[in-house]
């Protein structure tokens, strides 16, 4: 619908409802006349009385803040129908934790290649001679680096899932590591609902081999602690918009999120076994070289 | 309005809407007469319409979940007018993003420790993939489900898909 007289047309929202768009269209600015479903999603989710009140005691700098934020919650309502915004924070509390886990094994392997390094300098030092007619460290030594995993395979060292992962079982730093990843989903609130959105398998999901979830070990209680602690964090960071990382593609699949959680649990678990054997292998390659007997 | 001692008491929408809870009340198995605040929330950002619409389109056993997760949203919008629950996504979004970061240099250790003290066996190995490739994997697979809450592109109309970058 087009203004009487004038050249600028009306904005989506006007449009939307059929109504003469003034100039003073306090939903003008946010709603731009090519991008009706935009307005759609937002009408739909809020309805324009209550983006008004919303908008109502900002101050204009503010508004369009907010209005980004209604926008986006709106199109991820219709993208995802069901758990919305909710679900995304649950998928990134569980990213997190995830990678927390996978810095904490890794941080944890580094470490071990640091004292076998300091080692084998000091072997080296005590027992020069024989070093060097060797080639190697003494057998005591050579059995208790040997015993060490994962130490010889530097590819699986940097594929971290797998490494990491086994590190932890070896280790037994993260004993409850795949129990976490289901404690993960149970400490959530409602965490029925959201065990169900991670073990349906997503048939829109194709691109998704290796949905790393995590969650914030902040995250251990209920739903509204989380907001409590995540509202004091990010009641400080204004503004932040330019910062987002906007290289996120956007999908046009519903509950995109769910599942395939499971798929990358059995790569995992695949991963570690091959990694096992390898060491084995070269345990065993290295034990006969290096056998005191 | 009378009451029969035979009926439940009326659920928390209808409590505060003021109307008669009828036995096939759409609000009624999510809204318990126990907690007002509940509805009081959503009622107030969303509206009971809205919020009913939204419930006759999902099916009937996802129900639960869609309240639960509004009555999440509305309360992230009454604390915050401005931001509401998408501030959280920004903000566990960059930490996903300095995580990603933080492993991804711990990785490169990793390497070079491992290239150091094997020098033999590194050519046997496709090296630089794995955190490389873990760092993308993780790119692919981490945030492809949704856009970023700042994205102008963010929107129906487009249906712009973008291939994810590295961090």
């Amino acid at each position: 619908m087009t203004l009487k007289g004038g050249t600028s047309q009306a904005c989506a929202a006007c449009k939307y409802r059929r109504r003469k768009c003034s100039s003073k269209c306090p939903l003008a600015p946010y709603f731009l006349p090519d991008q009706p479903k935009l307005f759609q999603n937002a009408h739909k989710l809020f309805g324009v009385s209550n983006i008004l009140k919303i908008l109502k005691n900002l101050e204009p700098r503010q508004k369009e803040e907010a209005m980004r934020s209604i926008i986006y919650q709106s199109n991820i309502r219709d993208k995802f129908p069901v758990h919305g915004c909710w679900g995304i924070i649950c998928q990134l509390h569980y990213q997190i934790r995830q990678a927390e886990e996978e810095l904490h094994a890794v941080h944890s392997q580094l470490d071990m290649y640091k004292q076998y390094q300091q080692h084998q300098i000091s072997s080296l030092t005590d027992d020069a001679p024989s070093q060097l007619e060797l080639g190697m460290a003494t057998p005591s030594n050579a059995l208790s680096i040997f015993g060490h995993p994962t130490t010889p395979q530097p590819y699986n060292a940097v594929t971290t899932s797998p490494v990491t992962q086994q590190h932890s079982y070896s280790n037994s730093n993260n004993a409850g590591y795949s129990c976490g990843y289901l404690d993960s989903k149970d400490h959530l609130g409602n965490s029925w609902w959201v065990q169900h959105t991670y073990a349906t398998t997503n048939n829109n999901n194709n691109n998704n081999t290796n949905p790393m979830a995590i969650q914030s070990q902040l995250v251990a209680s209920q739903p509204l602690a989380i907001q409590q602690e995540v509202v004091q964090d990010y009641d400080e960071i204004h503004p932040f918009f330019d910062t987002i990382d906007d290289r996120q593609s956007y999908i046009d699949s519903k509950e995109a999120y769910e599942s395939s959680s499971e798929e990358s649990l059995k790569d995992t678990i695949q991963s570690i076994e091959q990694v096992a054997e390898n060491e084995l292998k070269s345990a065993a390659a290295c034990f006969s070289l290096t056998s005191v007997n | 309005m009378a009451s029969s001692s035979y009926s439940n008491p009326p659920c928390a929408a209808c409590k505060f809407l003021r109307r008669k809870c009828l036995p096939d009340c759409i609000f009624a198995p999510y809204f318990p007469p126990e907690e007002p605040q509940k509805f009081a929330n959503v009622h107030k950002i969303f509206g009971a319409s809205n919020v009913s619409k939204l419930l006759n389109e999902v099916l009937p056993h996802q129900r639960e979940d869609a309240v639960n997760s509004l009555a999440y949203e509305a309360e992230a919008r009454m604390k915050d007018p401005v931001y509401g629950c998408v501030g959280a996504i920004s903000v566990l979004q960059r930490q996903v993003i300095r995580l990603q970061k933080e492993l991804d240099a711990t990785n490169a250790d990793l390497i070079r420790y491992a290239c150091n003290e094997i020098p033999s066996t590194f050519g046997r190995f496709r090296m630089g993939h794995g955190g490389s490739s873990s760092a993308t994997s993780y790119d692919q697979n981490s945030a492809l489900y949704y856009p970023s809450p700042w994205n102008n592109d963010t929107c129906g109309d487009t249906q712009e898909k973008r291939d994810h970058g590295s961090f």
